[in-house]
């Protein structure tokens, strides 16, 4: 028995020391590894993006999705602070994040609002650019919307319903619009309205043109003036201003060019890596990455703020 | 092999070793309950007060967790008795069909529940015949309750039938009940505790669930939605209170628990 | 009356297979047989709560094979009284009863009225018992069928608790269907008793027919005869077709003449009871069987005593008195002359 006993234990420090050398969780792991936290209309694109980085430079990358400002507030609330924050909304950077939990970033992509169904969707065969509203006001259709305190993309449709009805001159237009969707239709996040789409539970989603694409959804192109993508149009669009009444606040919010935010916040584990990884998401390679997931990257980012990498402005002057 | 005298020392090492590896799961499972509720506890119950959407969420969770207890108690102690009784000749696939469920991680659960019943779906269609929907509804919180907290009824209430001799129920027939009647007037109480016990984990189950039903019904939110809905959307201090309360209200079923378990009847012989 | 017919069930890996017999109204049927024989299993299948696999159960001259237990009319008690725990005495009497003022005679008759409104766990095994007997027979039942129901009662409620049921037995003409291990119950109450081993029926023969005639020699010995002697059997007077002929049976050095249906015998059977001893040899007698031994070993067991004699190579064993041993002065190494009637030896 003790023979028995000794065996066991010798072959057991015998395993956990080979497997100490082989796992570089230990040593070199802090070096080679970049944690991103990605909006929902952001997590395909990323996901590819990481992968195609850690395949050429054999860092380890994890991944978090989720909304815009649920991944905010997993930094400033939780303290749980990624190498890389990439969000739907660069607004929220000045918002919430700086300067507390990040003392710049960069604007790096746009996108703009669509409406987005699917073939099995109620008046799928007749709905274009110029009726779109029209049918979403038919009684039978369902139309389902993310919850304005948790998504961009949940501000941004009111936003567009509300420019809507001054572009179409029809006074009401974005009451009726907002109603049309009750309260069991409204989901956390711009991925799950896709989910419920996908599935039949919803006929029309106004979303962002990337998932739509993504997704390969059928959609039709909004009014620019409307569509929160242009921004020549920026003047435009801050006429409609949306008031989200939270439990403890209220918060309003303006409408302006949806312009998709990124940055290494303060305090990151893996801040050079995660630098790394922002340097080759905007350089060539990564901009055509994210144009083939239908995300319309700038051709040169924008950054906002002090402090910025030496190697990071250099990169992209 | 060599023998060796029996030594006392590596029997108080093995009590040792024992007691203290299950202190260390105690504590393990009792810190982040206590801490919550010292933490929180107070400011929770207060909450309860002016919180109307907590309140609602609260009510919500009990009224869809009785009503899938109850249409699980009713559907599901029959099954329950001829699994018991080893009346189903097809006993092993039942049993495997109704053991899947616990093994599916929540929202897989609630993403099968939405193929098979969601308004594209036979099922769904069928359903809105009748007016009900899954997504968005308490039905669908109803259905997604039942489907991961069901076996767990069944499995229970067999465990306490076949407690219960059948020698009874034979005694009854002979005296002129059917099998059904029998089954009713002699087995139903006395395995009524367990049946009991296995509801109230049932309840207890669906009131935690959270995965399946927010796929299904983000909108109205139960309390576990709610709770990580203010945990994601206004931070911990906002989400501490609603999670306490939840905690709280959580000693309600185990109390009843206890109270059936420490009241068994006895007297019953062994088989 | 109860008759079954090629009777087969299941019960787990257990098989009742092929049981044939017919006890008549108003009698006392007794079933023996060692532990795991079937006994419960063939009342629960008479009773209809066991379903029978093969052959049929008829009660009252009509076919029940596929009628419910609900139906059939037959009582049941069990070694275990099974009372239903959370009903009072009075309403596990009255569970399956007509008449409440029946009930009340019943369980007056058997004294179980001072019990009535007792809770069922404070009761001692003979009245639980008691009571368990008293809820078989409140719905009036024609047919009862008792596994051991005596089997842990104490002796004193025992013997009351018999009189009673034979008394009851007699007056409403129940037939009765009894399991039991104590073979002077079965001496003393029984019509037919029928002997089952694993899962068949071994003999079913008035109990006397069944102790004095085994039909095998494993029968013999549960039935606790004390001498079985393997060996060869040749004619000596052949016997019509209806009755047994003698025969010589050779057993070792020990020769017998005994009662037999063929020379295809293999055991000759002797109950203890039937040996006669004395010093000597007595004179010319109807015996047939007188056989010289010397002792080997005196048991005595109160009033009554064992003495093992080695005949030649082989030891018998007589049953008599106590009284007679020391009278005799049968001890260890005495010569002793064993007489045994030719009608006593059972060749099967």
């Amino acid at each position: 028995m003790r023979r028995l006993r000794a065996l066991a234990a010798l072959a057991l420090l015998t395993a956990s020391a080979r497997s100490a050398e082989a796992a570089p969780l230990g040593a070199r792991a802090s070096a080679d590894t970049v944690v991103v936290y990605a909006a929902a209309s952001l997590a395909v694109p990323i996901r590819a993006a990481l992968d195609t980085f850690a395949r050429r430079t054999g860092t380890v990358v994890l991944q978090e999705n989720g909304a815009s400002l649920e991944l905010a507030r997993r930094i400033t609330e939780l303290h749980r602070v990624p190498d890389v924050i990439a969000l739907a909304d660069e607004e929220v950077f000045p918002k919430l994040l700086v300067p507390r939990a990040a003392s710049w970033y960069a604007r790096f992509a746009r996108n703009r609002m669509v409406l987005a169904y699917t073939s099995r969707s109620d008046g799928a065969a007749g709905v274009t650019s110029a009726n779109w509203y029209r049918v979403l006001l038919r009684p039978e259709v369902r139309v389902g919307r993310s919850d304005p305190a948790m998504a961009p993309v949940g501000y941004r449709t009111l936003a567009v319903y509300r420019l809507a009805e001054r572009f179409y001159r029809a006074p009401g237009l974005a009451a009726h619009l907002e109603a049309r969707t009750p309260l069991a239709l409204i989901r956390p996040n711009a991925s799950e309205l896709v989910a419920l789409l996908q599935a039949g539970e919803l006929d029309y989603i106004v979303d962002y043109e990337s998932l739509a694409r993504a997704n390969h959804l059928r959609y039709v192109r909004l009014p620019m003036e409307i569509d929160l993508g242009d921004p020549a149009h920026a003047a435009q669009y801050a006429r409609a201003s949306v008031r989200v009444a939270r439990r403890t606040d209220t918060v309003t919010y303006t409408g302006a060019p949806i312009v998709y935010g990124i940055g290494v916040p303060r305090g990151a584990p893996h801040a050079a890596a995660g630098a790394r990884f922002l340097a080759f998401l905007l350089g060539p390679d990564g901009r055509a990455l994210l144009g083939a997931h239908a995300i319309d990257a700038l051709s040169r980012p924008e950054f906002v703020g002090d402090s910025v990498p030496a190697a990071l402005r250099s990169a992209f002057r | 092999m060599t023998t060796h005298a029996p030594v006392r020392v590596s029997h108080r090492a093995a009590t040792a070793g024992v007691v203290a590896g299950s202190l260390l799961l105690l504590l393990l499972l009792a810190l982040p309950i206590a801490t919550l509720v010292l933490r929180s506890g107070l400011a929770g119950l207060g909450q309860l007060g002016v919180d109307a959407e907590l309140r609602g969420a609260l009510w919500l969770t009990a009224q869809t967790a009785t009503l899938a207890t109850l249409i699980t108690v009713v559907l599901g102690t029959p099954l329950a008795y001829l699994l018991a009784r080893d009346k189903l000749p097809a006993a092993p696939i039942v049993g495997a069909l109704l053991d899947l469920p616990l093994l599916l991680p929540h929202p897989v659960a609630g993403m099968a529940l939405l193929l098979a019943f969601g308004r594209a779906s036979p099922a769904g269609v069928a359903l809105a015949a009748f007016g009900l929907a899954v997504v968005g509804s308490r039905t669908g919180i109803v259905l997604a309750m039942l489907f991961v907290a069901a076996p767990l009824y069944v499995s229970a209430a067999r465990e306490a039938i076949a407690r219960v001799d059948p020698r009874y129920e034979s005694v009854a027939r002979t005296l002129g009940d059917s099998s059904v009647r029998a089954a009713w007037r002699v087995t139903r109480p006395l395995a009524g505790r367990g049946l009991l016990a296995a509801a109230v984990v049932m309840w207890a189950r669906s009131v935690s669930e959270f995965g399946a039903i927010v796929i299904l019904t983000y909108n109205p939110k139960v309390a576990s939605v709610l709770s990580y809905d203010r945990f994601t959307g206004e931070g911990l201090d906002a989400a501490l209170p609603v999670a306490a309360v939840l905690v709280i209200l959580a000693l309600v079923p185990l109390l009843v628990l206890r109270t059936l378990r420490a009241s068994a009847v006895s007297g019953e012989p062994a088989r | 009356m109860i008759a079954v017919e090629g009777l087969g069930a299941h019960a787990g890996q257990f098989e009742l297979r092929d049981v044939t017999f017919s006890l008549p109204a108003g009698a006392w049927g007794i079933v023996l047989g060692p532990a795991g024989a079937g006994k419960t299993t063939l009342l629960e299948t008479i009773a209809g709560v066991r379903r029978a696999h093969s052959g049929r159960v008829t009660l009252r001259g009509a076919d029940v094979t596929r009628l419910p237990a609900e139906q059939r009319g037959v009582g049941i008690v069990y070694q275990h009284a099974f009372l239903f725990p959370h009903l009072s005495v009075e309403a596990n009497i009255a569970y399956g009863a007509h008449d409440r003022a029946y009930v009340a005679d019943i369980a007056r008759r058997l004294g179980a009225a001072p019990l009535m409104s007792r809770a069922v766990g404070a009761l001692s095994g003979g009245e639980r018992q008691m009571v368990a007997l008293a809820r078989a027979l409140a719905p009036r039942p024609d047919i009862l069928l008792l596994d051991e129901p005596l089997a842990a009662v104490d002796p004193r409620s025992r013997t009351r608790l018999r009189r009673e049921l034979r008394g009851l037995q007699r007056e409403q003409s129940l037939t009765v269907l009894h399991v039991t291990h104590d073979f002077g119950e079965a001496g003393t109450l029984g019509d037919l008793a029928i002997l089952l081993e694993g899962g068949r029926l071994v003999q079913a023969a008035p109990p006397e027919a069944l102790f004095r005639r085994p039909a095998s020699a494993a029968a013999a010995e549960f039935l606790g005869a004390e001498n079985v002697f393997a060996g060869i059997a040749t004619p000596l007077d052949a016997g019509t077709e209806d009755e047994a002929g003698t025969m010589l049976f050779r057993a070792g050095s020990m020769s017998l003449v005994g009662l037999g249906e063929s020379t295809t015998a293999t055991h000759a059977v002797i109950r203890g009871e039937d040996v006669v001893l004395s010093p000597v040899r007595t004179g010319p007698s109807s015996a047939r069987n007188a056989l010289d031994g010397v002792v080997a070993e005196v048991v005595i067991h109160g009033a009554l005593a064992r003495v093992t004699i080695d005949i030649g190579d082989q030891p018998l064993v007589a049953a008599v008195t106590a009284g007679s041993v020391s009278e005799l002065g049968l001890l260890p190494g005495s010569r002793v002359v064993a007489t045994i009637k030719a009608t006593a030896v059972h060749l099967c």
